[in-house]
């Protein structure tokens, strides 16, 4: 097993627990529409933050279709086309897949730099998508969308991964 | 398993299932599919009700801090805004039962009239009164989603409007929501006529000059219209009930080398942030059945034929 440099040795992730913030991350996405900022175009999207870590972590976990599945969810949710997130959630999850031997070995910033891609494809995708399907273009707050996710991901890094950073024994001097 | 952590599990060199690239494709493939079924073919409704009440749970979830946040800040609010919205409302009522009260006589006598010449009488539509819960985020278009739906008797193409003038219209119906296209949206059409010449026409949404406005096409450059007029509904779509307002000419530009006036319109309605609608019934059920063609077609005049 290589062991990365600098980088604590986690336990196993717990598969609920990747579930649950991956529907935590679609909750929050509907929250940001429906409570906070309505129909803004500029909103990043949690959901893909999160999918794109748990494809990197946890490739044989969360996989593309997921991912495809999670999409459809949120196309349904926003009254969109049925299938642009999908698309786009699909193409963020192959990329992610295609990276994620290499992402590690980096600096958490240095990571989200490398994302930051990933996610301007994702975003690229759906508004080509709906462009072609002939949308009006929604304005330039698309682009400032993945920027955000980007900025968001050294945040999930840390959230994340807290489960796995605990003590593997804990005793009463840490207790997590 | 993945590199560096404490697992425990053997590394599954043989069960890594089918290629990123394979289920890539796979994907894709779906969702073109899905989005050529929704779009081009429109079969996509009841995947759509399945997912959306699968995932009502999650939303009503997601919607629970969003009540409270709101309520507590109507809890919350000034006395002074309180007092201010009461007297525009007093000032409304006033100002409205006046016309309220002129109306009936009006149509008592409308419905005299009618009988005495033997027209149908007017069609009514019953009011379903429903609340806007969110926007729809999709940004390309511009809808909301109501809180009534399917079980409280929302049927599909049904009118919302607002106490001031047409909102939209139900184009997805779900079994506890609904979603509303409103005038704005770049693919919503409205006959509408208007109220100083009578003349009818097609008022259609855009998006494109600013935020929410309507357009009003299909003008002749020299018609009769000015900044100001009252656009209704007219009520030949059988659709929407007739006189409902609708938006009111904000710009015209008329240019020489097209044969159409620009007319730029602003809906009456609250079309952004609207609070509380009602939904009529669509006329359609209400008008008779168009008389049977004649089986032996008149020959075509010219202009007739298209």
């Amino acid at each position: 097993m290589i062991m990365r440099p600098g980088q604590q040795l986690l336990l196993p992730v717990n598969p609920l627990f990747v579930w649950g913030s991956l529907l935590a991350a679609l909750t929050l996405n509907m929250l940001q529409n429906m409570g906070l900022w309505g129909r803004a175009t500029w909103t990043p999207d949690v959901l893909a933050v999160v999918l794109v870590f748990w494809t990197v972590h946890q490739p044989l976990r969360v996989s593309i279709v997921a991912a495809f599945v999670f999409g459809v969810l949120m196309d349904v949710h926003q009254g969109a086309l049925l299938g642009q997130h999908a698309l786009a959630y699909t193409v963020l999850s192959y990329l992610a897949i295609a990276i994620h031997r290499r992402l590690l070995w980096f600096t958490v910033p240095s990571q989200a730099a490398q994302v930051l891609p990933l996610f301007a494809v994702a975003h690229a995708v759906e508004l080509g998508t709906r462009m072609l399907a002939g949308g009006n273009f929604p304005g330039f707050g698309v682009f400032i969308a993945p920027l955000l996710e980007a900025v968001l991901w050294p945040l999930a890094t840390v959230l994340l991964l807290i489960p796995q950073r605990r003590a593997p024994d804990p005793d009463a001097h840490r207790p997590l | 398993m993945q590199i560096g952590t404490l697992n425990r599990e053997p590394p599954p060199f043989f069960r890594q299932g089918p290629s990123a690239l394979s289920k890539l494709a796979v994907c894709s493939a779906m969702a073109f599919f899905l989005m050529v079924a929704d779009a081009r073919f429109k079969v996509m409704q009841p995947v759509r009700v399945a997912v959306a009440t699968a995932l009502y749970p999650v939303q009503w979830l997601a919607l629970q801090p969003v009540n409270a946040v709101r309520s507590v800040s109507v809890y919350f609010a000034s006395l002074n805004t309180a007092q201010s919205a009461r007297d525009a409302a007093q000032n409304m009522r006033i100002t409205q039962s006046l016309r309220i009260n002129q109306a009936e006589q009006l149509a008592l006598e409308n419905e005299r009239l009618r009988k005495l010449i033997g027209m149908r009488d007017r069609l009514q539509s019953a009011a379903n009164p429903a609340q806007v819960i969110y926007d729809a985020a999709d940004p390309y278009t511009r809808k909301v989603v109501i809180d009534k739906g399917v079980l409280s008797g929302i049927a599909l193409g049904s009118p919302v409007v607002d106490e001031m003038g047409v909102v939209g219209q139900v184009t997805r119906v779900y079994p506890l929501v609904s979603e509303v296209t409103l005038l704005t949206d770049r693919d919503h059409a409205i006959p509408v006529l208007n109220t100083r010449t009578g003349a009818r026409g097609v008022a259609f949404g855009d998006m494109s000059i600013h935020a929410d406005a309507m357009e009003l096409r299909y003008m002749a450059a020299n018609a009769d219209v000015a900044v100001g007029d009252l656009l209704t509904t007219s009520g030949v779509d059988g659709v929407y009930p007739p006189g409902l307002p609708v938006a009111r000419i904000e710009k015209i530009e008329r240019r020489v080398d097209t044969a159409f006036a620009r007319v730029y319109c602003v809906p009456l309605a609250q079309v952004a942030g609207t609070g509380h609608v009602m939904v009529l019934e669509p006329l359609t059920a209400q008008i008779p059945p168009r008389p049977t063609p004649d089986p032996r077609p008149a020959p075509a005049r010219n202009g007739a034929a298209k």
